[in-house]
């Protein structure tokens, strides 16, 4: 374990005159599953954009491999995101292209890949997922779990090391929900570096080693489960299911 | 081969069967607002809101249009006037594009495109948000609650920045004459102000109470119309402005042709 | 007295501040766009897609707005002349020039921005709020280069086609008209005499300014959509209007250029 794999330095993100994220110091390192967990609309899906730099911070900053991705440049920064793949929370699949070509799309864009092996790697991932049937569907065709397991299998296809995973299982029955996890353990390589935002703490236990919760844009717990005994009430809470009741209460 | 033979066709067969459907279903919505300003049913607090908003959202544009307009007229009828040797001309030349013909058209065409389409995107997001299926829920009529105060608006305020856009069309041509032809504002300001130009004016009028109905309606009807999210909003915004731009040309010549203005 | 003072100054300044960065908005999307025609790097193929679908999308449309245009210019032009000099030699000569110079392309232009431009910004708009362009910039396809691009390419050549072609409609329906009303032949109305090389070019260049930033405009305008089917109507929206008046804007610098610069 060489250093963080990405690093957040007292980040903060506002909107008009809102901070949606305030002062966020995490590390990310290789080889583990974090577990980025809270509040619906306390900023989990705008960190995972800050940590991606598809939102640019407006406080503090965010090192990939110990480089500032505010300072890279368009080049550096195409470089760093060869690295990435992300699940966006609501699939964002291009609707003007076919399954297939979704899941092409970031092969075309980054490797010099002849066409017979991108297919090939296509079709592989498509199998993957237990889409095999489905490579010539438009992404208007497909059903809200089978899109996102499309959006997963873009998102993998280039064997990215860092993986950002946004709500993958949202929205989806419950055996849906399993295989989905299943995947996201399968996909996890020992050298990548994996953060899975998610409600189904349930779930996630299968997968992740570290937790961290946000609330209110703050982070309020950084630690495995084993840590959960000496937090808050709070995350404590939130993390064994009470969390409706608690919010209320406040 | 067949392919280019059945396109075209089916192209302009497909646009008159959406022509057909628009204009049944707007002819409708006007009928629904008619009835309920006879005897007057609406909200008159939401008239008055849509009145100053739409007056916000509109007025800038229009002035900054109509100096331009102004400006492009003198520019073209100088071309013609040097060329003819006919000087004396330049006024009414301006006055009457200005007035009567391509004032009141790109005028219109600003207002469509701002107000108009505003509304459209307006009324749709409430559609696919389902606020109007709320409003109905409450037992308040959405024609009377929000078309026929959008209707009235749009027509009054058309009307006013058509009569203040004809004057900022004036100033943009004065000040253009100055600095690019040559010409003395006052001396191009008086040879309009001598054309009689009161027909051109009224016409030009007309037809901005015409271009209001048309707009509120059509983009009131689009508006409504709305089916499938974000993506049916952008499109509905998009038949809109096309409705609206065809109608303001149509409405411009049959306006033209049934009170012929001039010399 | 202060407060009253900085609410002035806000109500004045607020406005001034928006138009400022849009246009600045505006700006990056242009200096964008041509480094990566400097690069070269164009979807030659979604060039033809795009151009394909422009010209379909507005064929109609245009043969619309400028055949009422020919009829109504040509039968209020003829009604004065029949009033003061009974000779119509000139008209469709001079018709056909106004055409060209001025309305062809300009008309155009604004029929495009309306029918393409809020097209491009629905479009766009409703990639933005869907995260599609975000999952672009992830698979590093820059939206700029990506989207943008072949749909300035595609209309800048479109619009020129489309202006020569609204030159022809707006020309048909005026020689129908004078024909018909005026009992003016044909081969009276329709005749190139007056045109010059330079009211083509003259043409022609507005035609090439218009689309090429009509794309620029509506795009820039999709581009910064934000939230949800709102967002989407709002960018629509400000697409019409921007490119509309972007067309406005550039036919009275072009045009004061020429008449000032070129004599034309
Ligand atoms: N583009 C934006 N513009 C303005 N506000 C935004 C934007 N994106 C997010 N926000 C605000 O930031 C806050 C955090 O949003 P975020 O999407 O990160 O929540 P979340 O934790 O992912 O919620 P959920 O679990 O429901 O996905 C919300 O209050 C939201 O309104
Ligand atoms: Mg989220």
């Amino acid at each position: 374990m060489s250093g963080a794999a990405i690093r957040c330095e007292g980040l903060g993100k506002r909107f008009d005159d809102t901070w949606v994220l305030r002062d966020v110091d995490l590390d990310v390192y290789r080889g583990e599953v974090l577990g980025l967990i809270g509040p619906g609309g306390h900023g989990k899906s705008v960190l995972l954009k800050c940590l991606a730099g598809l939102l640019s911070p407006d406080a503090g900053r965010v090192l990939v491999d110990g480089e500032d991705l505010a300072r890279l440049g368009p080049l550096g920064l195409a470089r760093v995101r060869e690295q990435y793949g992300y699940v966006f929370q609501n699939y964002a699949l291009f609707d003007f292209m076919s399954v297939r070509d979704n899941v092409a799309f970031p092969l075309r864009q980054q490797a010099h890949l002849p066409p017979a092996e991108i297919d090939a790697r296509v079709a592989a991932r498509l199998a993957d997922v237990g889409l095999a049937h489905a490579l010539d569907l438009l992404p208007r065709e497909l059903s809200g779990g089978m899109k996102k397991r499309v959006g997963l299998a873009r998102a993998t296809v280039g064997d990215p090391a860092i993986l950002l995973y946004d709500d993958p299982s949202a929205g989806l029955d419950p055996v849906t929900s399993s295989k989905i996890f299943q995947l996201i353990a399968r996909m996890h390589r020992p050298a990548a570096a994996t953060v899975v935002v998610s409600h189904d703490i349930d779930r996630m236990r299968s997968v992740c080693s570290r937790y961290v919760m946000l609330e209110h844009g703050h982070v309020v717990f950084d630690g495995p489960e084993a840590a959960l005994a000496d937090a808050p009430e709070s995350v404590r809470a939130f993390f064994f299911g009470a969390a409706h009741k608690h919010l209320e209460g406040r | 081969m067949r392919n280019v033979l059945v396109g075209p066709v089916s192209v302009v067969g497909r646009a008159s069967m959406g022509l057909m459907a628009t204009l049944g279903g707007a002819t409708m919505l006007l009928g629904r607002i008619l009835r309920a300003l006879l005897p007057p049913r609406f909200d008159r607090d939401e008239a008055w809101r849509q009145l100053y908003a739409v007056g916000v959202k509109s007025s800038a544009i229009v002035m900054v249009t109509a100096l331009f307009v102004g400006a492009i007229m003198v520019i073209q009828t100088a071309f013609y006037v040097q060329r003819t040797g006919a000087t004396s001309l330049l006024g009414f030349g301006v006055g009457f594009t200005v007035f009567a013909e391509i004032g009141p058209i790109l005028i219109g065409l600003m207002f469509s495109g701002r107000v108009g389409a505003n509304n459209t995107a307006e009324l749709g997001t409430m559609v696919v948000t389902e606020q109007v299926d709320a409003l109905r829920a409450l037992a308040i009529d959405p024609i009377g609650y929000l078309v026929v105060p959008r209707f009235i608006a749009m027509i009054v305020m058309m009307l006013m920045l058509m009569a203040l856009g004809d004057v900022f069309a004036i100033i943009g041509a004065a000040l253009t004459a100055d600095t690019l032809v040559g010409v003395d504002p006052s001396v191009l300001i008086g040879d309009i102000l001598d054309s009689h130009l009161l027909d051109e004016y009224l016409l030009g009028l007309g037809k901005a109470f015409c271009f209001g109905v048309s707009i509120s309606v059509l983009s009131c009807w689009y508006g409504l119309g709305v089916r499938g999210g974000a993506t049916g909003v952008g499109r509905a915004v998009n038949n809109s402005v096309v409705a609206n731009a065809a109608a303001i040309f149509f409405i411009d010549f049959v306006m033209g042709w049934i009170f012929p203005v001039g010399l | 007295m202060n407060a009253a003072l900085e609410r002035g100054f806000r109500a004045v300044g607020a406005p001034l501040v928006a138009v400022g960065s849009h246009a600045f908005g505006i700006y990056s999307v242009f200096a964008q766009v041509v480094m990566a025609l400097l690069k070269g790097a164009v979807r030659w193929r979604e060039v033809v897609r795009q151009s394909y679908l422009i010209g379909n999308r507005s064929l109609f449309f245009i043969t619309v707005t400028l055949g009422f245009l020919g009829l109504i210019s040509v039968y209020q032009v003829a009604s004065q002349i029949q009033r003061i000099l009974p000779d119509f030699t000139m008209m469709g000569p001079a018709f056909i020039q106004l055409m060209w110079r001025e309305f062809a392309p300009t008309i155009t232009g604004l029929m495009i921005a309306t029918r393409v431009g809020s097209g491009i910004a629905a479009e766009i708009g409703s990639m933005v709020v869907t995260e599609q362009v975000d999952a672009l910039r992830m698979c590093n396809a820059d939206p700029v280069r990506y989207l943008i691009v072949p749909r300035t390419i595609a209309s800048t050549v479109m619009v020129m086609m489309l202006t020569i072609y609204a030159v022809f409609i707006a020309t048909i329906a005026g020689m129908v008209l004078a024909d018909v009303v005026f009992n003016v032949s044909p081969s009276t109305f329709v005749s190139l005499s007056m045109v010059s090389g330079q009211d083509v070019v003259l043409g022609l260049v507005k035609a090439l300014s218009f689309g090429f930033w009509i794309p620029i405009v509506a795009g820039q305008a999709g581009l910064s959509a934000s939230g949800g089917s709102a967002g989407v109507g709002w960018a629509t929206t400000r697409a019409v209007v921007a490119s509309s008046f972007a067309v406005i804007l550039l036919d009275f610098i072009i045009s004061g250029i020429g008449y000032t610069v070129f004599d034309l």
